[in-house]
């Protein structure tokens, strides 16, 4: 039978493998899912005991700062998509485009976050003992923003590991590692990044858009 | 292990959850502009669960995969919302038992509001 030079020995064909490969993906995302849960859920307690600080702190968030990079992550993701179907298509040159196009649009997405820090950091909205923003009409403010830096910031810091891997497949991309026949990593370093849009889909209207 | 070759989605179909992702945004930030009391935060929810559903079945191709990798997902679901709702169910009925241990922070770390505006008509 025919060895395909992509296929590693512990499988017994390459379906196996794609198979095997993505289903670990999914593992992962699912401990990712957990591990901003334990965020989410610490949202959900506070704002369950402190509604109206949670509405007037969130006034100090500009909205459409959030929600210029919601259609930019968004954008982004569908780039992604893209580049996947390149791959699939056995389209290389096309790929490392869309690729290049996915993380112009993560850079993008950290100019805008790093305009916001910087503005919040100015004034003093600061998480927990370092709050010192006197013009929130409300007690416990920097509960707020100590939830607003954490999961912006984790999410933030998963959008640089994406930046770091799609860089990594441009490279490996260019080299002539994968083609229509084999694209996993592709497809998971994808599904990587759809779930950093998926958690932004629930931070921008969580932080920024409380009636 | 079945040999069939990987479905390919077209581009007109991630092109056609992309136009709707772009037009649930703008529902969501339109939405939050009108104040429906406590209906806002529903609205927005509901909103975002169905933007996350369009990424996940179409751009991370769960409708088209083994349903093995759904299942990964709901699992995970599953369990933030056990997670959630268990720890709310302690969070908000504590008084209930012993009102004591109602306090929501501990003093030492409380902002109170009166007194960073008095502080700061004092001159400090």
């Amino acid at each position: 039978m025919e060895h395909p030079a992509h296929l590693q020995h512990h499988f017994s064909d390459t379906n196996q493998q794609y198979e095997a490969s993505k289903l670990g993906m999914w593992v992962f995302l699912l401990t990712e899912i957990l591990m901003f849960g334990g965020l989410f859920c610490a949202y959900v307690i506070f704002r369950a005991w402190y509604p109206e600080m949670f509405i007037n702190a969130h006034k100090m968030l500009n909205v459409n700062m959030g929600a210029l990079n919601t259609v930019v992550l968004i954008t982004s993701s569908l780039t992604m998509a893209l580049a996947i179907h390149s791959i699939q298509t056995g389209k290389k040159k096309l790929t490392t485009n869309y690729l290049i196009a996915t993380v112009l649009l993560a850079g993008v997405f950290l100019v805008v976050k790093y305009f916001e820090y910087s503005h919040k950091i100015h004034l003093g909205q600061l998480p927990g003992e370092f709050y010192s923003y006197g013009g929130v009409d409300a007690n416990n403010p920097h509960i707020f923003f100590s939830l607003y830096f954490m999961m912006t910031g984790l999410h933030g810091i998963h959008v640089v590991g994406g930046i770091i891997m799609i860089v990594w497949l441009i490279i490996q991309t260019n080299k002539g590692r994968f083609s229509a026949e084999y694209y996993s990593p592709v497809e998971n370093v994808g599904l990587f990044w759809h779930l950093v849009d998926l958690i932004w889909i629930f931070l921008f209207p969580l932080f920024y858009l409380i009636g | 292990m079945s040999t069939h070759t990987h479905h390919i989605i077209p581009i007109r179909t991630y092109l056609t959850i992309f136009v709707l992702l772009l037009a649930l945004t703008f529902v969501t930030v339109f939405v939050a502009k009108i104040d429906l009391g406590s209906m806002n935060i529903i609205v927005a929810m509901l909103v975002a669960g169905i933007k996350a559903s369009l990424v996940a079945l179409f751009f991370m191709h769960l409708l088209y995969d083994d349903t093995v990798n759904l299942s990964v997902f709901l699992t995970a679901i599953l369990f933030l919302a056990v997670f959630i709702i268990f720890t709310l169910l302690d969070t908000e009925r504590r008084a209930d038992i012993d009102p004591t241990k109602a306090k929501q922070i501990e003093k030492k770390s409380a902002i109170i509001y009166d007194k960073i505006v008095s502080e700061k008509h004092s001159g400090h």
